[in-house]
């Protein structure tokens, strides 16, 4: 009882990851309808920023903090100046090949600058664990899925009162009345953007923290993809839950199974999910008008 | 001076070329290309092959994802499962190459259905993360499946004599390569220009309406992935047997997104275009390697230290740059360049 306890907390920690980045999948896709392939890249760009100040500050916390949104501000507005403004208008598939030139522009850049090689995270604390009913936590995997919760919350927050959510949600709906009722599409993305590469930062410096940090990070995005699948791509706390479902599926699977099987579960999980529900366990049925 | 407009009957707008003397250059050009061995050193034509394998892809891809407007991350699956078809047809079981590539075929268009089911439901997104996940899940069952394919370690592949020829040399594989991507162009053509390729055309343009002027689409969904895959399978038992060494490292995402580049550059459902986005697309790294080579220094010690990066920079921004200043891409570029010159001097700017 206590492996499969121990499995299930592991997955949760995992899970929180990406349910963060699937999140950030879903903002983006409920504005534009555009999935942004360079998720996980961004989130390895903002971690390898915050990493070299960590670096250069003696790790220190706020500065930390501080250079992932500075990071995350500036990536945003650098990709919605660049990479969406110039592709409004065009069909949504270009504008989705532009987030994969991105994802392997990105990939490329920091393997130029910071190398191929993993990293441990300047001051990553590894406090005793924690034990719980058998179950060994890591003090800053409950800190993340602390912060999980809080940007889910926040996120639903946004969303709910916000009048910048609201208008996102409106638009979602219907972009073209929402664009007659005055609101700004551009900057709406701009703010879906940087709230999607914040979101990516913070994880991305929280898994660098647990683990480490290295080109694999990259990788992650990648398999944050059935997260945002099974929760629907346009229903953001639904993303942030398939996260969690999707990191406990593949610590079930990489414990009882195979650890080879850990991998690619998540994978499985979507194309079985998809043939029963193609458009997600909480994501709205498209109905065609003819 | 002669227009493309004007056609006389429905005969004339299905025709593979439109004019007789188009003949002529295609002739030549496959006159070239036969005669190439002769003419120019080998790595030159080792170099011709790689591009010609590449085309065979590109061309397979543009089926789905051009003609079709299905859009396929996974086409890298394909072409692994192709290549350990191939592979293990000829190191394992001594099969003779011609029977190894239609088995490839075959193999990976079956595979194809697996993806094809899901399609039938999905729409855009949604099916191209599917087709990803599957490409995911095919390179870790070959890495896992250590008995049949080698596993991490890899599989060797041999050139077995065909026919009493051998097929060791360079020059036997480029001919092998020229008879295969000429077969793929000629078919792909003769099929798009049928009611399959109309079909595929129209279930893009608007699949409801498509489905209404009596166009099955679960036929024809499934029928273009499995034809593309077939393609794509031969493409790989070719990779197979042109590095004669197989590694699941070859089959990575970079190279469905590289195939997708190359649709891209090429003009998204043109053959002509898939031929030039291949042949630009495996050039460029090295050429652009080449170049900043010349300017020596830092500059040539970065791109000589990085080659991996380099190609990475270099395809996103090939691919960002033509779908923003040329998203018909360079089979459009083609034919202006041709209808400039068809024209002159009357042709306008």
């Amino acid at each position: 009882m206590s492996y499969f306890l121990n499995l299930v907390f592991a997955g949760l920690a995992v899970g929180a990851i990406y349910g963060m980045l699937a999140m950030g999948y879903a903002i983006i896709y409920k504005v534009s309808r555009v999935v942004n392939f360079a998720q996980g890249e961004i989130m390895m760009l903002i971690g390898y920023i915050s990493y070299s100040v960590a670096l250069r500050t003696d790790a220190s916390a706020p500065l930390v903090m501080l250079s992932v949104i500075a990071g995350a501000i500036g990536v945003g507005l650098l990709i919605e100046r660049f990479i969406v403004r110039p592709m409004l208008g065009q069909p949504v598939f270009s504008l989705v090949m532009m987030t994969i030139a991105l994802a392997v522009m990105i990939r490329a850049v920091v393997g130029l600058i910071w190398g191929l090689d993993p990293y441990r995270f300047p001051g990553s604390a590894t406090g005793a664990p924690i034990e719980l009913f058998g179950v060994y936590m890591q003090p800053i995997q409950l800190f993340l899925l602390a912060v999980y919760v809080a940007l889910c919350v926040g996120v639903w927050a946004f969303l709910r009162f916000n009048i910048v959510g609201i208008a996102m949600r409106a638009t979602a709906t219907d972009s073209t009345v929402s664009l007659l009722m005055g609101v700004s599409v551009s900057r709406l993305y701009r703010v879906a953007w940087i709230i999607s590469a914040l979101i990516a930062g913070i994880a991305g410096v929280l898994f660098a923290n647990i683990y480490h940090i290295g080109p694999d990070l990259a990788h992650v995005g990648i398999r944050a993809f059935p997260a945002a699948i099974l929760g629907g791509l346009d229903s953001v706390l639904g993303s942030a839950l398939g996260g969690l479902i999707i990191g406990v599926v593949e610590n079930l699977a990489g414990g009882y199974i195979a650890s080879a099987y850990k991998e690619i579960a998540g994978f499985v999980v979507i194309l079985v999910i998809l043939m029963i529900r193609p458009y997600g366990l909480f994501g709205q049925k498209d109905i065609e008008r003819v | 001076m002669r227009t493309r407009t004007y056609r006389e009957n429905y005969r004339e707008l299905t025709e593979l070329l439109p004019y007789r003397s188009s003949w002529n250059w295609y002739a030549l050009l496959l006159a070239v290309l036969v005669s190439l061995p002769f003419m120019v050193p080998t790595y030159v034509m080792t170099y011709v092959t790689l591009i010609l394998i590449a085309a065979v892809g590109a061309v397979g891809l543009n089926i789905v994802t051009g003609t079709a407007g299905l859009i396929s991350l996974g086409h890298a699956g394909f072409l692994a499962i192709g290549a350990y078809t191939a592979g293990i047809a000829i190191s394992t079981y001594g099969w003779p190459i011609p029977a190894a590539i239609l088995a490839a075929g075959f193999v990976s268009a079956a595979a194809s259905l697996l993806v094809g089911v899901p399609s039938l439901r999905l729409k855009g997104l949604y099916l191209a993360i599917t087709t990803l996940a599957f490409s995911i899940i095919v390179v870790h069952l070959i890495n896992q499946w250590e008995g049949l394919t080698g596993g991490s370690s890899g599989m060797p592949v041999g050139r077995p004599d065909f026919l009493g020829i051998p097929m060791r040399s360079p020059a036997s594989m480029f001919y092998l390569t020229l008879v295969i991507a000429g077969l793929t162009v000629l078919g792909t053509l003769n099929l798009l220009r049928s009611r399959v390729g109309r079909a595929w055309a129209a279930l893009r343009d608007y699949d409801t309406a498509a489905s209404m002027m009596g166009i099955n689409l679960v036929r024809y969904k499934l029928l273009a992935f499995a034809v593309s895959s077939f393609i794509t399978g031969v493409a790989g038992s070719l990779m197979a047997l042109n590095i004669r060494y197989l590694n699941t490292d070859s089959f990575e995402l970079i190279v469905s997104i590289e195939a997708i580049a190359m649709i891209i550059v090429g003009g998204l459902g043109s053959v002509r275009g898939a031929i030039l986005g291949a042949t630009l697309i495996t050039v460029l790294p090295d050429f652009s390697r080449y170049v900043l080579s010349l300017f020596g220094g830092a500059l040539g010690s970065i791109a000589s230290g990085n080659t991996a990066e380099i190609k990475g920079i270099i395809y996103a921004l090939v691919i960002m740059l033509f779908l923003r200043f040329e998203p018909d891409g360079l089979a459009h570029q083609w034919n202006r360049t041709k209808r400039f010159w068809s024209d002159w001097p009357y042709s306008r700017k």
